[in-house]
Parts: C-alpha cells; structure tokens; sequence
C-alpha cells in the first residue's frame, strides 16, 4: 500500500492575503477615527462624562447648599493665591469673603480677609456633603475643599449663595444622560414599531405610519408643552426628570420608526429571510434575530444625531421652566438665571453663561460624533 | 392637477381627526380643569363654578365634547378661551400674526444669505472661506436658541449703553406709531429674533445646498457641458443650481406648520408676543379650547404644506408627474 502523499511543504507562517478581511465594525472604527472632527467630539465627549461621572467627588459642595446665616449671594470666582506674602511659591491658599459696602458705589462688594489664611486641601472630607459613590457608597471624600468658614467657589455662587461649579457638575449629570436615556427609548420604540410594520405590512403598516404621521403633524413645541400640562406644575422634580425622558421618547420615536420600516421593507424579500422561515423560526425571531442588527448602522447613525436634539430641547424646556426645576440642576435651567438676573447679571457675573458654552460644546461634539458616523457607515467615503 | 389636490386631501381627513382626537384626549387627560383655579377662590361659590361648567359643557362626557367641538370647528367656530371668555380667534389671533411674522421674515433672511453661501461653498469646497462657513455653520447648529438670543440681547444692550444707538431689547414695538411708522418700527424690533431664528436654518439649509450642488456638479452632463465650453456662470445657475434646489424647493411647503408654531423659545426670551408664550400662560389654566383649536389649525397647515410640497415638486421635477 502506499503511503498517503505526505501534505506539499508549505512556506512558515500564513499566506495572508493583502489585507485580513474585517467586520463591518472593525472598517467603521477605523474610518471613524480617521476623522479628525469625530475623534475631537468623542474626546470631549470622554471628557465630559467622565468628569460627570465623578460629579461627586469633584464638587467641592452639594447640590444645594446654602446658608440663610451668613448670606452670599453673587461671590465672584474665589482668587486662589499662589504664592504667599513674601513671594515664594506655596501650598494654594485663599481667604474668606467679607461683605461689605463700597463708599463709592454704594454697592455690596466682597473683600477678602486677609487675617485667615486657608490652605486648600486635596482628598478632603466634608461631612456637610457626604454622597454614596455610584448610588451605593456611602463617603464623604470630595477631591478638593477648604475648611469652614472660608468657601471655595470656582466660579462664582448664584443668587442664593450656591456654589456655581459643584451645581454645574451635578447638572451635568442630568443635562448629559438625559439625552443619552431618551435616545435609547426612542430607538428602541422606534425598532419595535418600525419592525412590526414593516415586516407584517397591511393594515397593522398602515395604522402604525398613519400614526407617525399624525405625530409629525403636530409641532413638537405644542406636544411637549400638551403632555408636560398633564402633569401638575409642581410636581415631584425626580419624577419630572422621567417625565421628560419619556415625552421625549414619545414624540421622537417617529423618525427611527420610518428609517427602520423601509430597511425592513427591502430585506424582508431576501433569501437568507425565507430560508429562515422554512427553517421553521417563527416572526419574532426573524425580526429580532436577522432582519433588525441588519438595520443596525442607520439606527446607531440616526440616534447619535437624536443627542444632541434632545439636549438642546430639555436645556429649552429647562430654561423655560417646565423642565427640570429647582433644587435640581440642569444647565439650562442654571442658564434661566441669566434671563431672569437682567443684563447687570452678564455684565457682573459673567459666570452664569458657562451652562450655555457647555451646552453648545457637548452638543457640538455629539454633532461631530453623529457625522462622523454616518460618515464611517458610508461605504462610499471609505479611505 | 385638481383631482390630484382633493386626492391627497381626503387621504389626510383621517389624520387630521386622529391628530385631533390625540390632542384632545391627552389635554382631558389632565386631572381636573380649568374651574380648578377658581375652586380655591373662596368667594366663588359652588353654584358659580357649576354654572361655568354647565356653561363650557365640562360636565358632558368626554367624546360628546369633541365631536361638539369638532362640529364648531369645520365650520370655523374655534370655541372659547375660559380664562379671557373671548372666542379662541380672537385670542390667538394677533398671536399667530405676530409669530408669521417673525417666520416670514427670518425665512427671507435664511434664504438670503444661505443660498449663495451654499453655492459659493460648493463652487470652492475645502477651501478656506470654505472651511470658516463650515465651522460657523457647527457653531449655528450647535448654539441653543435661547442662548444665543440672550447673548444678541446682551450685546445691543451693550450697544446702547456704549453707543446710544436706540436699539430693540424686547417686545414687539416701542411705542404708539401708525402706519408706516410703526410697520418700520415692528420691522426693526422683528430683526434680531428673526436673525436668531434664521442662524440655525441658515446653517442646515446652506450645508444641504452644499452638499446637493457638491453631488449634481459631479454628475456626468456637467461635466459634458464644461467640455463643450459652457461659461462657469451658466453652467452654474442654469443647470447645477436648478437641479440642485429641487429638494428645497420641495421642502418649502414644510414651512407652512412653522408659520403657527414660531420658534417658540427664542419668542419667550424676547418677549415677542407670538403665540409660544401664549400657550405657556395657558399651560397652567387648562384652557382646553385654545390648545386644541391651535394645534387642529397647525394641523391643518401642516396638510396643506404637504400638499403644496407636492404640488412644488411637481412643477420643479420634470421627471414627476401627478394626473
């Protein structure tokens, strides 16, 4: 017998071809970074939400802290001292305020006291304004702080004497995930709705369109307005968080719900959908397992531009005052401040404009990440 | 060209009536009414609050009210405000007037300057002036509205003190003038919320432009016309331009629902009496008729918009024809 031909000698190593074929996630990440715009968006992004994240830790005070003994109301920006009264560098340090009239103005002003030196102090325990790290624990521990009664305000107090910065901070935590959670529920209303009609067609199509129609029918400012008079206006501000969300969702969801219907409607008629089916899977699963991932580059491409609409339309709501409401913070509510304050408020207390630069910075970089995107899903634009 | 019209129109009766029907449904949905307020006056007597009710017809089920109310409608009876107990029209009106105005104003201002900007964007993409535009345009898209008005009202504010310039702040006019006078004086207090308003069309509009006269200078019969030696400027406004705008164009009957709705923040951070901070007030006194009669005639307009998109797209599109 003879023996099998031993297998042909073959070179070390893998022949590779040019290049190793990639997933479509692996071409679009790649084609994503290679925008220089999308990579600042989602640098800010990272930014931004980490810093949101650690909120906690990296305000100096709570959400609304404020004292009805000693009334600061407007503090401009605490001026931190670098360098001590013989002019060598040391440990940062400032003073506390006094408040006092200006003789030639006649106006409130704040003078520092230069007769207590207080050192800032990194990692510092305050127990006024312990949180739960994470929802779950329980600490103290702030990344900065001074000791009573001197107070440190980064950028400024508002009318009621709360600290600017830590307020920012907190209302970030709002300002940005509330975007992010109402476009989850918009995609995910979007897909199911837009999946049952385009893949069951007939009446159930037409009902469900003539629904999306009827929403796009209505502006969106009168249904916001409509569904938020629902509630009452005063009504519990964590439940108003949700509320919004929801409203939201509920309006938007028709955008997705189209784009989703029409892939749909294209790949229901492909042959790898009637194999399945003679497979014997039933409409769910055909649904869920095959037809909708295919959907899935519009959908990711679509709901990254729904972002920054809704942070623009709570900051909105909020400055208008049916949204987020006092004591919570959310930046457009901080930004009402500046309406209300008159224009001596912009002129002295420039501070009160950050809550909008930030919201027009993170809106930008949720834009630049959207593009970004859609650019990378292009498989026209591949360099 | 008829029959199309009446076509479309009578596919849009059920959307109408299910779009009123929501609105209808979520305004009742909100526990109690509008004599709630006047339940806490102690010198309104129970028997006063139930004539009132009796009066608006509050007490009737909730479907008789609609289809009593929808009966007024079609025959032009939007109903009656409670809180001011005028008809609904003559409430809102002058608000809706003053809102059209503010649109028709910051759409000539955004068709203005975005179309040549678009065109000059796409006859020199990448470019420098290019690129600024585009990063005024991020900046355009990415302000809130609000904000940017504050910061408009700011600065004429500043104007005024440094210069003495007799700048608008807020409102709608500054005084008792007639005639031309106060038309002159509206127009000038009507420009910075119209400009506001006209930065964020103006920066999606001008990069639509852009990118649709990008995609037509690059087909084939361009290409063809400039080796044929056509001039840049013929070629450009006789052939890219035309076929370019056919989406704009088309997109223009959506207008027609912004006419009612403004832009409603921007008119609240200005004081424009439009018909925004109108319906604010009225959030807190359930005045049930005023929000359903507006939002039935936004309705309304938005059917008719798309019927007159159509109709554009039609005229504009050789390639679409309705019979």
């Amino acid at each position: 017998m003879s023996q099998a031909a031993s297998p042909p000698q073959i070179t070390k190593g893998r022949r590779r071809s040019s290049k190793d074929s990639q997933s479509l996630w692996q071409v679009v990440w790649s084609q994503f970074l290679r925008h220089p715009l999308a990579r600042f968006g989602m640098w800010i992004l990272g930014i931004f939400f980490t810093v949101s994240f650690l909120g906690q830790f990296i305000a100096p005070y709570g959400l609304n802290e404020y004292s009805t003994e000693v009334r600061v109301p407007w503090t401009p920006p605490s001026k931190i001292h670098w360098t001590d009264e013989k002019g060598s560098l040391s440990r940062p340090f400032l003073y506390p305020l006094k408040r006092q009239v200006n003789n030639e103005t006649f106006r409130d002003e704040y003078v520092e006291d230069k007769t207590q030196k207080t050192y800032i102090e990194f990692f510092h325990h305050r127990p006024e304004s312990s949180y739960r790290f994470l929802g779950v624990i329980p600490t103290d521990l702030h990344l900065f702080g001074v000791q009573e009664p001197t107070k440190i305000y980064l950028m400024g107090s508002d009318d009621l004497g709360r600290d600017w910065f830590s307020r920012l901070l907190y209302g970030s935590q709002i300002s940005l995930s509330l975007g992010v959670i109402a476009a989850l529920l918009t995609i995910g209303l979007g897909m199911v709705m837009g999946g049952i009609a385009g893949y069951f067609g007939g009446w159930i199509d037409t009902l469900i369109m003539r629904l999306v129609e009827v929403l796009s029918s209505i502006p969106g400012v009168f249904l916001l307005l409509t569904i938020r008079a629902i509630f009452p206006n005063d009504i519990n501000p964590v439940l108003i968080f949700y509320i919004i969300t929801g409203i939201l969702a509920v309006i938007g969801w028709g955008g997705i719900a189209r784009v989703v219907r029409s892939q749909i409607l294209s790949a229901k008629e492909q042959d790898y959908v009637q194999a399945a089916r003679a497979l014997g899977a039933n409409d769910p699963r055909i649904i869920g397992q095959h037809l909708l991932p295919n959907t899935a580059s519009f959908i990711i491409v679509a709901g990254s531009l729904l972002i920054p609409g809704y942070i623009l339309e709570e900051s909105a709501l909020s400055f208008i005052g049916v949204g987020i409401t006092e004591p919570y913070a959310s930046w457009g509510n901080m930004l009402s401040l500046a309406y209300s304050g008159g224009f001596e408020t912009i002129d002295n207390r420039a501070w009160v404009l950050i809550p909008g630069v930030l919201i027009t910075v993170v809106v930008l970089a949720w834009q630049f990440v959207g593009d970004g995107l859609r650019d990378a899903f292009d498989p026209r634009r591949r360099t | 060209m008829l029959p199309f019209i009446f076509r479309r129109l009578l596919q849009f009766v059920p959307t109408f009536l299910l779009g009123t029907v929501l609105i209808f449904a979520i305004v009742q949905l909100a526990p109690g009414d509008f004599t709630d307020i006047l339940r806490e006056n102690p010198l309104i007597k129970p028997e006063q609050r139930q004539l009132l009710i009796e009066r608006y017809g509050l007490d009737k089920p909730v479907v008789t009210q609609y289809f009593s109310w929808l009966a007024r409608f079609v025959q032009g009876d939007l109903g009656t405000s409670f809180a001011e107990n005028r008809p609904v029209w003559e409430v809102i009106a002058p608000r809706v007037g003053n809102s059209m105005i503010l649109v028709l104003l910051s759409t000539l201002i955004t068709y203005l300057v975005a179309i040549p900007l678009g065109v000059f964007s796409a006859l020199r993409p990448y470019s420098f002036p290019d690129r600024v535009f585009s990063i005024l345009t991020y900046f355009g898209l990415g302000i809130p509205s609000f904000f940017f008005m504050l910061l408009v009202m700011y600065g004429m504010v500043k104007l005024k003190q440094n210069f003495g310039w007799n700048v608008p702040i807020s409102g709608k006019s500054s005084g008792d003038f007639t005639g031309w006078r106060y038309a002159l004086d509206v127009f000038i207090f009507a420009l910075p919320p119209s400009i506001v308003i006209a930065l964020r069309a103006i920066s999606s509009e001008s990069r639509f432009i852009r990118g649709q006269m990008l995609e037509v200078m690059g087909q084939d019969y361009i290409r063809t016309a400039k080796a044929k030696g056509l001039g840049m400027n013929n070629m450009v406004y006789k052939h890219a331009f035309r076929n370019a705008v056919v989406p704009l164009v088309a997109g223009i009957g959506g207008l027609l629902p912004g006419v009612i709705s403004g832009a409603g923040f921007v008119e609240v951070t200005y004081s424009w009496p439009g018909l925004t901070p109108k319906l604010l007030e009225v959030l807190t006194t359930k005045d049930l008729y005023i929000f359903v009669s507006v939002t039935a005639l936004s309705v309304l307009l938005y059917i008719v918009g798309n019927i007159i998109s159509d109709i554009l797209l039609g005229m504009v599109d050789p390639r679409i024809r309705y019979n």
